[in-house]
């Protein structure tokens, strides 16, 4: 096991070596391109892959065909293995989003960090909204604090993995603020907007897109933006900032990630198709829609985006009370 | 020789290993936080669990020492000898296949269990094998391209 | 009044030429999906999904749902004819539905769950019609103790999976429950029973745990008892190979049981259909009159959960349509089919998209003829499967296993757990220990500790909250009377003589 552990990187840097001769300086793939995505068809990376992919199709970006690779299981460890797996060679990308960071803090078991391979681009951002239901007492942010501050422990949120930027963002205000309540752990979407809805829990943190049908039809209320500025689809909800807490705003982002050890001509070629696919009018178009924040980045900005955010993310898991494994 | 048949018996052996795992599951569950300032933690349940495994095993041996041990029927090992013999063929298989890639492992597989366990004529096994292995290849890798462990030939 | 002027329309748009189509080719890929392990009907979807863009939102809608229930009615033609169920909804179908293909009734069985299918589905969507609104609020109003208490009452259907010793039933549900807890927890992020192994921080697969002790297990008890001949006589003449009068007599009580249960369990966003179909038989069960029918191949026992896992899916869709909330992971991708054609499902689509809503609802009544013609005439043909000799079928299963487990996330650790869970399974049927039970704690464990946690997260604490709530003090007392009475003796004096008799 052990020594199996020790070889198999190193073969597979080996196999790959072997394989390169084939693309020197001017890399273009031969073989179908596969991006690994670490949650189910119909999940939000899944969905995000698949519009990657289209809108690549649809710009003759790619001279290959490029499919998804769904691999779920233990948050980010298990499309995180099989990308570190892929060690060397130039035909599997990765769709890495802010759990791929977390997940290698307080995991032993999750050995594969971010940093340890290729980032290649961000994408995107996600702005957060921070939610109520729509007969809710709490007007704004703030009266919801207050009454967290009142009664200490006695209101709640609902999300997903203690690890997810929901409890990260609620750690940084509770310690700003003061006030503690709940963060209730739901395993699917579904399960936490129904709880918000049914009236179990008081706050929510929601997608955009998500919270768009919601407010629309009445049965939601937005009282602030996890953003830098207001978002373009709720002008009126104000920034965390505007609300007056002075926390940083903790981007969720998405992001393409190459296996350790790509060649730098892949490398090149990979972030050089992103981009272009990036400034396309269809890929604006369906950033738009859904509310995210266009961000894309070169593969040295990625790494030094990456390196800094971990930091910062270990600082607040730790000061959370969560053991962090290692950094 | 009373003793030696309860050691033999079936439910006195699943009883004894099954408090093992109990033993096991407690032990390694009392080692997470068994409560949390917002209410159990994640050793509750494994403590629970692992707990009430160890007293129904030990009521599973009591109950059969209340009934009296009466000699058990002979064990068939020559059956469960070729049960045995087609898990381990299936563990090799299975063990090789990231290396060798799914259509070997798998025809040799087929050959091992057609020849082997089913006794057919050797041209008729590794006939089959072959058709099998190829109907899995071309439905499953081919037309519904699903992912399977290819070898260094490529399938 | 609106709503028949609704489905009306709805019609008009499911019956358009080109959407008969749509909604035969998604059934007919959905069936096949369902039979074949590997995939998925959510990968299916997804994958189609790009090439159903160009197409009018409803055709495609009406094709992509067709894939998702579709899948449902195939998935039980592999736990029926090989003991190896597809989906996790498709265990409980295992139990009677392989009991009766050894006795002869394959063809019988096939039918009676293609029949069972029809009804539940059927009635499925005639609620999902009529009652959506109203249903949307009952599941709003379930919350984590009534999730908990639900849990409990479908645990406490082991006393009815067990078979001749509830002691060895309890212990097998025990290792079920504990084997839910592996992996990363979701509350703390602490990894639970993981052995240092990263690709177990997701915890285990259902498939793999279900395929190992139900498919592999039997194959390894055939082959120790006879290596030679057929697997499962095939009795000739038509007649033999659908069901007879007094199988369909029987389970007549189950298509309605199965319907009910199926339909207000799928509504519920945290539970699924593997719950469902548990919970139907169990039911079951516990009304019938020749209890000990059950698990020696009674067709009410396998008319209930098929029709459970087919009613779920109109359920399922009463959340997703009227509250814009997906119940599971097929949902969840039909939800953003739709929103990429710019529908959004909530409380507005059936004012603002009634094509698409009624389309696909009356659809959904045309697909279940379409699936009944499709599967009907395939019941014999699939029967005549178990005339394949046992050295060319026995590679097969273990082939399609392999495919199963494989699938799951694309390694092959998971087919060596296939392997080891084989072997727990041959070893449990040696010592008399039944599966059932095991499959039962793994499926309910995770979501009773996550309600609990949850619950008492929301209550700060206070246990007595689980009591203080109408549905979940119901669940509870019934869990209770269903675990107390068979101690008290009464339910089953069968067991109780059995016992006294000594095996």
């Amino acid at each position: 096991m052990k020594l199996s552990s020790l070889f198999a990187p190193a073969l597979a840097v080996a196999v790959g070596l072997a394989a390169i001769p084939a693309a020197q300086a001017q890399f273009v793939p031969n073989r179908p391109l596969e991006i690994a995505v670490h949650a189910g068809p119909g999940s939000g990376n899944d969905v995000f892959a698949r519009a990657l992919i289209s809108v690549i199709e649809a710009n003759n970006l790619s001279p290959v065909r490029i499919q998804v690779a769904n691999k779920p299981g233990g948050g980010s460890t298990t499309a995180a293995a099989y990308v570190a797996s892929k060690a060397g060679t130039s035909n599997t990308l990765g769709v890495f989003t802010n759990i791929w960071i977390t997940d290698p803090l307080v995991s032993a078991e999750a050995t594969n960090p971010l940093s340890s391979m290729t980032p290649l681009a961000l994408v995107i951002r996600e702005p957060g909204l921070i939610a109520v239901k729509a007969d809710s007492p709490y007007q704004t942010l703030g009266d919801f604090i207050e009454a967290a501050k009142a009664e200490p422990g006695k209101l709640s949120q609902s999300g997903g993995s203690v690890l997810a930027r929901e409890n990260v963002l609620r750690q940084l205000i509770m310690m700003e603020t003061g006030a503690d309540w709940q963060f209730i752990s739901f395993p699917s979407g579904g399960e936490r907007l129904a709880a918000l809805l049914g009236g179990h829990v008081d706050l929510m943190i929601v997608e955009p897109g998500e919270a768009a049908e919601q407010v629309r039809s009445g049965a939601m209320r937005v009282i602030a933006a996890v953003s830098e500025e207001r978002l373009p689809t709720f002008p009126d909800v104000p920034t965390l900032t505007e609300a007056g807490l002075n926390v940083p705003n903790l981007p969720q982002i998405r992001g393409i990630v190459a296996p350790p050890g790509m060649p730098a001509e892949a490398v090149a070629y990979y972030s050089d198709m992103i981009r272009q696919a990036t400034e396309s009018q269809q890929w604006q178009d369906y950033v738009s829609e859904n509310g995210f924040e266009a961000a894309f980045t070169t593969p040295e900005e990625t790494s030094a985006f990456v390196a800094e955010y971990t930091e910062q993310l270990a600082g607040i898991l730790e000061a959370a009370g969560l053991e962090i494994v290692k950094r | 020789m009373r003793f030696q048949t309860l050691l033999r018996d079936g439910d006195v052996i699943a009883g004894a290993a099954l408090a093992g795992l109990g033993g096991f599951v407690f032990v390694t569950g009392s080692g997470y936080a068994y409560w949390s300032p917002s209410g159990p933690g994640p050793g509750f349940f494994p403590v629970w669990y692992g707990g009430l495994m160890i007293a129904l095993s030990l009521g599973l041996i009591v109950s059969r020492i209340l009934r009296g041990i009466t000699p058990g029927e002979a064990i068939d090992w020559p059956g469960i000898g070729r049960a045995m013999f087609t898990w381990a063929a299936f563990v090799v298989a299975t063990l090789s296949m990231p290396h060798v890639g799914f259509v070997i492992a798998f025809t040799l597989f087929c050959l091992v269990l057609i020849k082997g366990v089913f006794q057919r004529p050797f041209l008729q096994a590794i006939l089959a094998s072959v058709a099998i292995t190829a109907a899995f290849h071309v439905i499953f890798v081919i037309l519904l391209q699903v992912d399977l462990p290819a070898g260094p030939l490529g399938v | 009044m609106d709503i028949l002027y609704g489905l009306g329309h709805g019609f008009g748009v499911a019956l358009q030429p080109q959407n008969i189509v749509w909604c035969f080719l998604g059934c007919f890929l959905g069936t096949v999906v369902g039979i074949l392990p590997g995939l998925g009907p959510a990968a299916t979807i997804a994958i189609l999904m790009p090439l159903t863009l160009n197409m009018d939102p409803a055709g495609g809608i009406i094709m992509l749902a067709g894939i998702y229930y579709g899948a449902k009615y195939g998935g039980s033609t592999t736990s029926i004819l090989l003991n190896m169920p597809g989906e996790s909804s498709s265990v409980v179908s295992c139990i009677d539905g392989y009991q009766m293909a050894l006795k002869g009734r394959a063809g019988a069985a096939l039918g009676i769950a293609a029949i069972s299918s029809f009804i539940a589905g059927t009635v499925g969507i005639v609620l999902l019609t009529l009652v959506a609104p109203a249903v949307a609020r009952f599941a709003l109003s379930f919350s984590s103790p009534e999730y908990f208490a639900l849990m409990v009452f479908g645990l406490s259907l082991v006393v009815l999976l067990s078979g001749a010793s509830l002691l060895k039933g309890l212990l097998a549900l025990l290792v079920g429950l504990w084997l839910s807890t592996v992996g990363i927890d979701l509350f703390t992020a602490q990894s639970r029973f993981t052995f240092g192994r990263p690709e177990l921080l997701g915890g285990l697969d259902f498939v793999v745990i279900a395929i190992g002790v139900f498919a592999i297990a039997e194959i390894m008890t055939t082959i120790q008892n006879r290596a030679e001949g057929r697997l499962i006589p095939v009795p000739k003449g038509f007649r033999n190979l659908l069901p007879s009068w007094e199988e369909l007599k029987a389970s007549r009580f189950a298509f309605v049981n199965g319907s009910i249960t199926g339909f207000v369990i799928g509504v519920l966003p945290g539970a699924g259909s593997a719950i469902a179909s548990f919970i139907a038989y169990g039911i079951e069960k516990a009304v019938s009159k020749r209890k000990e029918m059950f698990g020696h191949g009674a067709p009410e026992g396998l008319a209930a959960p098929e029709g459970a896992n087919n009613a779920d899916t109109g359920g399922a869709l009463v959340p997703l349509l009227t509250l814009g909330i997906p119940g599971g992971g097929t949902t969840a991708i039909l939800l953003s089919a739709l929103i990429l054609w710019g529908v959004r499902p909530g409380p507005l689509m059936i004012t603002e998209s009634p094509d698409i809503f009624w389309g696909l609802v009356a659809s959904m009544y045309v697909g279940n003829v379409v699936l009944l013609l499709l599967n009907l005439p395939l019941v014999p043909a699939f029967a005549q499967l178990l005339r394949v000799p046992k050295w060319v079928l026995f590679p097969v299963i273990f082939g399609l296993a392999i495919i199963g487990a494989y699938s799951v996330s694309g390694r092959i650790f998971d087919v060596e757990l296939l392997a080891a869970f084989g072997l727990l399974g041959f070893l449990m049927a040696k010592l008399g220990f039944p599966s059932a039970p095991l499959i039962l704690g793994f499926v309910l464990g995770d979501a009773m500790e996550r309600a609990l946690r949850q619950s008492l997260m929301m209550s700060q604490g206070d246990i007595t909250s689980l009591f203080q709530r109408p549905i979940s003090l119901t669940l509870l007392i019934g869990a209770a009377i269903i675990l107390i009475l068979p101690m008290v003796g009464f339910i089953n004096r069968f067991r109780v003589r059995a016992i006294s008799e000594g095996a």
